[in-house]
């Protein structure tokens, strides 16, 4: 392979795929890229769980071929070039990075041993719009486990249901459970059920927000400036074991997780019929004061709900109680519950409308809570034995 | 005053056998680990008196004694017989600490007047022991455990000992430092190279000179060459709140090195660890697998999980997951599984009904096998046709929880 590229061009892309790249480097080639130049230039990068393939703009080409580099090094070193940069092969074992005086000579792999993206026969073509997507994620994936040795609840279920024209993403760690539900333009004539692994569905939202990410925010690179703003559209590729989602000519590529997600709409309770209004901030701020005492004893919390109160306590043995009241907006007969607050507490940092409804119905049975005014988002949260 | 006794089973496997069966009464025994693993772990004192020793090896063994019957020990007769042995030492304190299984300490500072004196007690236990199970136990009592433990050492086998505060230094003057409880043969190696050779020169020796070579643990053996210790006898309970680590490790019968060997004992060790926790209502964030090579060298991983589990599943697949994630270069000698990031009263309802319906399997199977023993049920993954019983680690204890990790 012999060709020029600018640094802006490679750069840009290099950072891209930084996130994909394994850096636990259980297998050497992971920590490795693929660059193809051919037809097409792209650069592949996988972690076996994820992978993103993107296109390259490529200045000159001299000569084709495939080369498998360190990815986190070439960035590096990239980042501290200037100007246009050659690139220049050495059989497939190394390469030459030159620009003006500055030459690196890299090791690289054998890019025949890269995995290999997989052929799709058999798949269903959705469109959806991304930035919904990527909120839908975010409002989401705090309830999916994360360490679960039961692999479905490591992850969020991508569900839609053709006869309503639902898409609904479903995330649950078996305590807790959130769900949103958007409609979508689609004609099939079989449900779609998909469960995407946690930490996929993390980076499938970086990828959605670095797509319609503007440019001030790429260059500063903090994930606190992935903001998702365009309404750009993503089209997602379905098969039997991955699924594509692509924005742009970007391609994102996830593993999907066998097996069979629970039953969520079961446990969704739909009859609650104590239904309690509450000023969101002022919930949260409470909760956080008063689940101090019970941090080390699974965040319990006690909530006595009662017409226009809600009284929050927790004791502690070992350290003490502590004690709040909050104004809610309620006129039916007294209920206590118990609740881990940490719970409690992601589902409202998830949502943001000002009020919340907390709809309940015994001690032991599960409570949904929603923004005020929004049935297509909501959180289950079952109680804890006090 | 506090009055320390300690309850030490004499010959524990050789004599829970040779009562087992008649026909090894008054023989030399030695109880091996496994048909596998040939070294004796306990011999009686028939064959003790030939020149048997713990930790000999079969050939060494028959060296010195030809005639010694070899027994393959059976760890269920044994954990069975301690446990019944705790409940006649819980007659008379409750603060009873199964130091191991064939050791126990027993508080009876505010208890021994009720029979009379310390030694009144200790032949009672003795009595009631020989009764039970026809085994003789040596008792030693002191002012502490230190000296407890001592006192049933140097009056072994069969014996009743009382080391009363004023006696200790006496005891103490010439006493080699190496059979105080707790100076290994290192630390007694180091001492003889400080020309420290009793454990009265040690009580002499200056604090600033055993620091500076030993750091935090000189002044400890100072005080311990004083027949000074302070270390409660800690009895098992779920009343604690500041456990730290549930447990279990296991040599096993002989190195395995196959992932579905090993995936049997973690599953065998996680039943036990999570029966435990569910026995006393704890749950762990943390698990932890240890893993001794055949070389010895030992290390071990851990995870940490999101939510914290009593599932022996949970417990299992986590387990063989962190093993999974290791190439392991030796045949494998001992596993270790613990949970520890302990919550307990964790009373979180689950949201699926197979979560609950896992809960109620569990509980039943706890069930059963506290009212018939446990491993009446047990998972499969953990049956094997040759599984044999490893030699028992020391640690033993019948139940409970370990207060450090």
């Amino acid at each position: 392979m012999n060709i020029r590229v600018s640094k802006e061009e490679l750069q840009k892309r290099l950072s891209d795929i930084q996130s994909v790249v394994d850096k636990r480097a259980t297998m050497p080639i992971l920590g490795h890229f693929l660059l193809s130049v051919g037809e097409e230039s792209y650069i592949t990068a996988t972690d076996l769980e994820t992978a993103i393939k993107e296109p390259i703009g490529v200045l000159d080409i001299k000569e084709r071929g495939d080369l498998c580099i360190p990815a986190k090094k070439l960035y590096e070193i990239v980042r501290e070039m200037d100007g246009e940069i050659e690139i220049d092969s050495e059989g497939t074992e190394w390469i030459k990075l030159k620009t003006g005086k500055s030459l690196f000579r890299i090791a690289c792999m054998n890019p025949e041993d890269f995995p290999k993206w997989p052929q799709f026969t058999d798949k269903i073509t959705l469109e959806f719009e991304a930035d919904k997507l990527h909120q839908m994620i975010d409002r989401t994936i705090y309830a999916a486990g994360e360490s679960d040795t039961r692999y479905t609840l490591n992850s969020l279920l991508f569900h839609i249901k053709p006869g309503d024209k639902t898409f609904t993403i479903v995330g649950t760690d078996g305590h807790r459970l959130s769900m949103i539900k958007d409609s979508i333009d689609i004609d099939l004539d079989k449900e779609i059920k998909v469960i995407v692994p946690r930490k996929s569905a993390s980076e499938l939202r970086r990828f959605l927000a670095k797509g319609t990410k503007t440019k001030e925010a790429e260059e500063t690179e903090g994930e606190s400036q992935e903001v998702a703003e365009s309404t750009g559209r993503v089209k997602i590729d379905v098969a039997t074991n991955h699924v594509v989602f692509k924005t742009g000519d970007v391609e994102f590529l996830v593993r999907l997780i066998e097996g069979n997600y629970p039953n969520y709409e079961q446990v969704i309770p739909s009859a609650n019929e104590k239904k309690v209004g509450i000023n969101r901030e002022v919930f949260m701020k409470a909760l956080r004061r008063v689940s101090i005492i019970s941090k080390d004893r699974s965040n319990a919390i006690k909530l006595d709900v009662s017409p226009g109160v809600l009284t929050i306590t927790a004791s502690n043995p070992d350290i003490g109680e502590a004690k709040d009241e909050i104004e809610i907006d309620y006129s039916g007969e007294a209920i206590s519950l118990g609740f881990n607050a940490r719970y409690l507490l992601d589902a409202l940092n998830s949502m943001s409308s000002d009020r919340v409804i907390f709809e309940l119905q015994e001690p032991l049975s599960p409570t949904l809570l929603k923004e005020e005014g929004r049935d297509d988002y909501l959180c289950v949260v079952m109680p804890m034995r006090i | 005053m506090r009055v320390i006794l300690l309850v030490d089973m004499d010959a524990f496997f050789a004599s829970v056998e040779q009562q087992a069966n008649p026909a090894l009464r008054g023989k030399p025994v030695g109880v091996i680990g496994s048909g596998k693993r040939t070294v004796i772990t306990t011999a009686s004192y028939e064959a003790r008196s030939c020149g048997v020793k713990t930790g000999m090896n079969l050939y060494e063994a028959r060296q010195v004694c030809p005639e010694l019957i070899v027994v393959v020990g059976d760890n269920d007769k044994y954990t069975h017989t301690c446990r019944q042995l705790k409940e006649i030492y819980k007659r008379f304190t409750p603060l009873v600490e199964v130091y191991s299984v064939d050791e126990a300490f027993l508080d009876i500072t505010g208890s021994y007047h009720l029979f009379g004196s310390p030694i009144e007690v200790g032949k009672r236990i003795k009595y009631l022991i020989k009764q039970s199970f026809g085994i003789n136990a040596t008792v030693g009592i002191g002012p502490n455990k230190l000296v407890a433990k001592l006192a049933a050492d140097i009056s072994k086998p069969d014996g009743l000992r009382w080391i009363k505060k004023e006696e200790i230094p006496d005891i103490l003057e010439d006493l080699p430092v190496e059979q105080l409880w707790g100076i290994g043969r290192k630390t007694a190696e180091r001492l003889r190279s400080l020309g420290i050779k009793t454990c009265g020169q040690l009580g002499r020796a200056s604090s600033g000179m055993l620091r500076s070579r030993f750091g935090v643990l000189g002044e400890h053996l100072k005080a311990m060459a004083q027949g000074v210790d302070h270390s409660p006898v800690l009895p098992e309970s779920e009343d604690f709140g500041d456990t730290k680590s549930i447990g279990h490790s296991m040599t096993l019968p002989r190195d395995i090195y196959t992932r579905t060997e090993i995936d049997r004992y973690l599953m065998l060790l996680a039943e036990m660890v999570a029966s435990r926790a569910r026995r006393y209502g704890y749950e762990g964030r943390v698990i932890t697998v240890i893993i001794r090579y055949r070389s010895f060298e030992t290390f071990s991983l851990r995870k940490r999980l999101s939510i914290p589990t009593d599932d022996t599943h949970l417990i299992f697949r986590t387990a063989r997951d962190i093993v999974r994630s290791v190439r392991l270069r030796e045949p494998v000698r001992l596993i270790g599984v613990s949970i520890s990031g302990l919550t307990q009263g964790n009373n979180q309802i689950p949201l699926f009904e197979e979560q609950k319906r896992r809960k109620r399997l569990l509980n039943t199977l706890d069930e059963i096998n506290t009212r018939f023993g446990s491993n009446t049920l047990l998972w499969a993954a953990a049956l094997k046709s040759d599984r044999e019983p490893g030699v028992i680690s020391p640690a033993w204890r019948p139940d409970g929880v370990r207060r450090t990790l």
